[in-house]
């Protein structure tokens, strides 16, 4: 495996708060990344720096293949307006946007590829609605094939799985795991402990001012997690002592 | 009644003002829409406001002038836009609060300026408009402005859609995201400008919001949201126009802005995404929640 991009010594935060200090971790090609931590810890902030939207305070960030042309990014819902007068299939197409040009349009092999997307997150059929018809979980799933068309080697999702139901968190795992076959570096915020971390190779757990990253059975255990502030110890016996230990155990 | 068309044609300053609305419903359509659209309508009349003292001052130093108009107009739409975004980003101020304590001083301040400089123009012709003010000057503004703003749209509509539709995207995707948010208020202001003497610093950007609100009841696309708010604009313009000219002592501006909330009641009430929907959709019990299926605003894919 090759690194998509190195971080060295990176420490990130703000003017008067520093969120982690001194990590140093390569992003490879064909892994999967989940960053996990408590609210405030600095996952969402880490996401950001990855796009250039914010500085490190100090590190440095290298792209061994050259910054990619693109960065695909799924940003938490919270911002994204529903009733914009827009259908499907151009929110799909939004993610080559960049290619149009001023003027053409998409061309025949680009609205092959938005079909493909389309067909591939089980949203065909809507292809012609607008926005503000869609559920929660049809809205991720054109999020998720917009992503496909921005064709990046690098992929962002910051909390993917905050609004959807079971079934769709499974189909959209199973494209996850098809971008990690293709070579592509997906890097994933989750908030919680849960069956997702089963998909991911790695894991970067923040907070309490530390990053540690690692393989995931070997960083998801119960000490590092209250060290870090991720659960109390009263949250850590129960998990790890409690009904839902079985399914925890599997990550520490 | 024909013979009222006709006595109204002959006139010189009713075909410069029917000449004039419609290349400044051609205009203001784009702006109106996307000012809707990035939810900043009562920022367009805050900014409407926020011109006046500019041009107020041009117009106590240099009267009735074009070019002091533009560059005052200008110079105070910048500034308070620019001092508003300061106060936000530097000060406990939202940026809608920052805004509107500004907004109110400049609109205060001009009234203020205008009634010490002991003007000749009546104030009402400052707020509401006048069509008999739309002279050769006037109509080379909005002419340009119409040309610049189209221009500006062509290059920018892609970046303008993805920003209004997903902003943390579009920022994700973009160097200088800000280049399309500062460009997109300058064309607010310029066409506020070239608006002022036909509908007045009141109503200006009521030619702007009302045509799109009534659009989006209809159109469930940007391109059928901007070709049916230039024909609601266009309605607003020539029907208001006539209505002020049968109606001695009333002016343009408010008579255009009716007729475009007229278009809007009418919109609220029978378009596909106002209450006719809700009306038709309780007479398909049961399958509110399916999604309703696209159906273009003139029949055919855009």
């Amino acid at each position: 495996m090759s690194a998509v991009l190195q971080i060295r010594d990176l420490t990130l935060g703000y003017p008067d708060l520093t969120l982690f200090r001194r990590l140093s971790i390569d992003i490879e090609a064909g892994t999967t990344l989940a960053v996990l931590g408590a609210n405030g810890s600095g996952k969402s902030s880490f996401v950001k720096m990855l796009l250039g939207l914010i500085q490190p305070l100090s590190g440095q960030l290298t792209w061994p293949r050259g910054r990619p042309h693109a960065i695909g990014y799924l940003a938490q819902m919270t911002e994204f307006d529903r009733r914009f007068p827009i259908r499907v299939r151009d929110l799909v197409a939004m993610g080559a946007w960049q290619g149009f040009g001023l003027w053409s349009g998409l061309d025949r092999a680009g609205r092959d590829r938005v079909a493909a997307a389309l067909e591939e997150c089980h949203i065909l059929p809507l292809a012609d609605c607008p926005l503000h018809t869609l559920s929660g979980g049809q809205l991720q799933r054109a999020l998720f094939a917009r992503v496909m068309l921005q064709d990046a080697p690098l992929i962002l999702l910051d909390e993917p799985f905050a609004a959807v139901d079971q079934s769709t968190e499974e189909h959209l795992l199973s494209i996850i795991e098809r971008w990690r076959h293709e070579g592509r570096a997906v890097v994933l915020v989750v908030h919680d402990l849960s069956s997702v971390l089963d998909h991911c190779n790695q894991v970067l757990l923040l907070g309490g001012g530390h990053a540690t990253h690692g393989a995931v059975e070997s960083v998801l255990a119960p000490e590092r997690l209250v060290a870090q502030g991720y659960l109390s110890e009263s949250q850590a016996a129960w998990m790890f002592r409690g009904p839902a230990a079985n399914q925890v155990r599997r990550h520490a | 009644m024909l013979e009222l068309f006709t006595e109204m044609w002959s006139f010189a300053f009713m075909r410069r003002a029917f000449v004039a609305t419609t290349v400044l419903s051609v205009s203001v359509t784009p702006v109106g829409a996307f000012l809707v659209l990035r939810r900043l309508s009562l920022a367009g009349e805050a900014m409407a406001h926020a011109i006046t003292p500019g041009v107020v001052i041009g117009f106590v130093m240099a009267g009735l002038s074009v070019t002091w108009l533009l560059v005052g107009g200008l110079i105070a739409g910048i500034g308070v836009a620019s001092l508003a975004a300061l106060l936000a980003a530097r000060t406990i101020l939202r940026g809608d609060a920052s805004l509107a304590s500004l907004y109110l001083v400049a609109l205060a301040a001009s009234i203020f300026i205008l009634s010490a400089a002991g003007s000749v123009v009546p104030l009402e012709s400052f707020l509401f408009g006048s069509i008999l003010g739309i002279d050769d000057p006037s109509l080379m503004l909005l002419g340009g402005v119409a040309t610049v703003t189209l221009v500006s749209f062509a290059v920018m509509l892609r970046p303008l859609i993805v920003s209004t539709c997903d902003p943390v995207f579009f920022e994700s995707q973009t160097r200088r995201p800000w280049v399309i948010e500062q460009g997109f208020m300058l064309l607010l202001v310029l066409n506020l400008l070239a608006a002022f003497k036909t509908l007045g610093t009141l109503m200006a950007v009521g030619l702007m919001i009302l045509p799109a609100t009534a659009a989006r009841y209809w159109a469930s696309t940007v391109t059928g949201q901007l070709a049916l708010g230039f024909v609601f604009a266009l309605l607003s313009c020539w029907i208001g126009l006539t209505l002020s000219y049968l109606l001695p002592e009333t002016p343009s501006g408010p008579s255009i802005v009716l007729v475009a909330g007229g278009l809007f009641l009418i919109s609220v009430l029978f378009g596909p995404l106002g209450f006719g929907a809700r009306l038709r959709s309780r007479s398909r019990a049961g399958v509110e929640d399916e999604p309703v299926p696209y159906t273009h605003p003139f029949g055919k894919s855009p």
